[in-house]
């Protein structure tokens, strides 16, 4: 593990104080969340405490602290997809994960994120599963999604 | 360069580079404000200080806005007063309202801004704050529903102790102060030295109480509680209470805790009168051999200073003193030599500290300082807790009758006072170890205090041949600065520096009565000194009764 974060590292020699965002960036998109090991190497890295760095990161929602799920769930919930309903759409996820909003469901195959604008308004409302775009959504759809997903993973089994 | 501005069809003189909020109270103006403080940098987060500036269209905050030439400001228009009411019924919209069971009922700045802003109905019902209280730690307790989120506690941990164990964690109305990875205290890089609770406006951040502990064991009979006085308490108890006589403060606290039950109280000044000459021999044995490895030395009589040290510091660890603080040297020596001057066992035994410090509650649960599961200290109180604790039986020290402290520790040298404040620990190291490497000779000792000691806190004394260096520093940020300076300029004619964490020494010390500002703190070193003129010896080494 730390060689990954070793790379990333060695991208920002100067050990500034603005490269922690880029360097948390690429910690996450390695190791998918930012754990408290890389906090820590981050922190020992850039001389910022600890506490610094956990601050500034809990202010962004991009980051996250625990490990995604195999199928990542965005929900995007910006002006427009608010008004086409995301918010319903949230519930019904929520209900068919069977997990609230920034979890991961025990056995590591769903996680659900609320994320404002996606940048396609004219598809709301959308949904972002491993970075594959499901435009339009609605409440049906969304059932035959995860249904689909949970046959899929049936059968691979 | 001066000018003039005018303050509600007033006008004033102020200076260039001043801010508003400064030069208005400097001319007696009343600006409430929850997140200033002075000699740090402004936030402008609460934004209580607001005023109406000519010519703006928004209220101004005055604790962020310099001073211009011919600024036309008004204080008290109705658009002032209305925003800052409201500013407050705001931050109480999701306060819990439980000011009769708060640690700060009283004290609190939020309750006397609601006072002062007449605010007698809830305007603005919001969803209260609902997070759980942090008593993970030995000494600093954090109840985040009770937080403004004014950053005083942020801006201090940071920027005056360089420590961080406290920050913003989230945000929107998701913020809260805490520690790294929401973890606890107890987990996080906190050196206890209490600074945050001092300037926290509201009860967000309070010590771990004693008071009911010792309480407890007023009550069995099967203990004997035995007190013991830091002077720095003292001298901060006069201060408080505005006593006239000095010297009668420790007489009647003593007289007050024998009333509520005390077996034995005690001074603790002979224990500090020990600690330095054990100190002084190690600075002299280290100058002897010529141990380059572990100099300059650095004191070891602050707790906080030490968990700074093994935390943030490792590679100065064999610089620091080996002897542990004065509260556990008497500690210690209550529960080993001296239980028979209790009459009876050790075991029996609850030794109860009165210090002006939190860090000494931290420092008595570490399991160094305990044996069989026992701390040698088992109760700390601090100053405020001491108050609490006489205010619950009763009890008025201004009113008490003198009581001497009991034999035999009551003699402690002037050192004992001068070891409250900066500055005054490294005077009576100096002339211990002065009178250790000049074979016990000591009439031309001479320390002198430089006058400007903005810059510098450091003198030499001359001792034969030698010279020694002798460095004064308080504030974790300022000892990390002068040491570095030290190593950048690979100095090495410094011999030993005494730090404190608390700015200004143990007078401000985290477990002091709350107050704003350095003045408290200046009229608690003026006791101290005053105090000083008045012991019997001067240094630690003047009589044998001392050297246990």
């Amino acid at each position: 593990m730390n060689d990954d974060v070793t790379t990333i590292f060695e991208q920002f020699p100067n050990r500034r104080r603005e490269d922690l965002i880029p360097i948390l960036h690429g910690v996450q998109e390695i190791h998918g969340y930012l754990s408290e090991d890389v906090i820590q190497a981050v922190s020992e890295y850039l001389h910022i405490s600890t506490n610094k760095i956990y601050g500034v990161a809990t202010f962004y929602d991009n980051f996250r602290f625990g490990p995604v799920g195999k199928y990542h769930f965005r929900l995007c919930h910006g002006t427009a997809c608010h008004v086409s309903g995301a918010g319903t759409l949230l519930r019904e996820l929520e209900k068919l994960l069977k997990i609230n909003n920034g979890e991961t469901d025990k056995n590591g195959l769903f996680s659900l994120e609320v994320v404002s604008c996606i940048g396609a308004c004219g598809l709301a409302p959308l949904i972002e599963v491993n970075e594959q775009y499901y435009t339009n959504m609605t409440l049906d759809g969304l059932k035959s999604l995860v249904r689909s997903i949970r046959e899929k993973e049936l059968s691979s089994l | 360069m001066e000018f003039q501005i005018e303050v509600n069809n007033r006008m004033i003189r102020v200076e260039e580079g001043q801010t508003l909020l400064s030069a208005l109270r400097d001319h007696g103006f009343r600006i409430p404000t929850l997140c200033h403080m002075n000699r740090f940098s402004p936030t402008g987060a609460c934004r209580l200080c607001v005023v109406e500036v000519d010519g703006r269209r928004d209220l101004v905050t005055s604790c962020s806005c310099p001073v211009e030439n011919g600024m036309k400001v008004r204080t008290n228009s109705q658009r002032v007063i209305r925003a800052r009411k409201s500013l407050v019924e705001l931050l109480l919209s999701n306060h819990p309202d439980d000011c009769l069971y708060c640690q700060r009922n009283g004290h609190c700045e939020l309750q006397l801004l609601a006072e002062e802003m007449n605010i007698k109905e809830r305007k603005y019902f919001g969803q209260k704050n609902r997070q759980f209280p942090d008593y993970s730690s030995t000494s600093v307790a954090r109840d985040p529903a009770k937080c403004i989120l004014c950053s005083r506690c942020v801006r201090m941990c940071e920027e005056v102790q360089l420590v961080t164990a406290i920050d913003f964690i989230s945000r929107g109305n998701r913020t809260s102060v805490n520690s790294a990875f929401s973890k606890g205290l107890n987990m996080s890089t906190c050196i206890h030295c209490g600074q945050c609770i001092q300037v926290c406006p509201t009860a967000a951040l309070f010590d771990i109480s004693h008071v009911e502990k010792v309480q407890g064991a007023i009550e069995r009979k099967d203990r004997q509680v035995v007190f013991f006085i830091s002077p720095a308490a003292i001298s901060s108890v006069t201060e408080q209470l505005k006593l006239k006589s000095k010297h009668q403060t420790m007489p009647r606290i003593v007289a007050a805790l024998k009333r509520i039950g005390a077996a034995k109280v005690f001074d603790l000044g002979p224990a500090i009168d020990a600690n330095i000459i054990e100190e002084a021999k190690q600075l002299a044995d280290r100058l002897q051999n010529n141990d380059s490895a572990s100099m300059p030395m650095l004191s070891s009589c602050c707790p906080s200073w030490v968990k700074y040290i093994e935390t943030f510091r490792p590679e100065s660890l064999p610089a620091l003193a080996q002897n542990p603080s004065p509260q556990h040297t008497f500690g210690r020596s209550l529960k080993s030599n001296h239980a028979g001057l209790v009459g009876t066992d050790r075991e029996k035994i609850y030794s109860v500290s009165v210090m002006p410090c939190v860090a000494n509650k931290y420092e008595a649960s570490l399991e160094k300082n305990t044996r069989k599961g026992v701390s040698d200290v088992d109760a700390v109180l601090t100053v405020r807790e001491l108050f609490q604790l006489l205010k619950a039986y009763g009890l008025d020290i201004p009113q008490m009758e003198d009581e001497k402290p009991d034999e035999p520790f009551n003699n402690a040298s002037s050192a004992a006072w001068k070891y409250s404040y900066s500055g005054g620990k490294a005077e009576a190291m100096a002339y211990e170890a002065y009178r250790l490497l000049n074979n016990g000779k000591t009439d031309n000792f001479r320390f002198i205090v430089p006058k400007n000691t903005a810059g510098k806190r450091e003198t030499r004394v001359t001792v034969g041949k030698h010279q020694l260096g002798f460095a004064w520093v308080s504030g974790i940020a300022e000892a990390e600065a002068y040491l570095h300076q030290l190593e950048e300029e690979k100095r090495n004619d410094i011999h030993y520096i005494e730090v404190m964490a608390c700015s200004g020494g143990c007078v401000g010390g985290g477990g002091q009565p709350i107050s704003r500002g350095f003045e408290n703190a200046r009229q608690r070193k003026k006791i101290s000194i005053d105090m000083e003129k008045c012991c019997r010896y001067k240094y630690p080494s003047d009589h044998k009764a001392s050297e246990k």
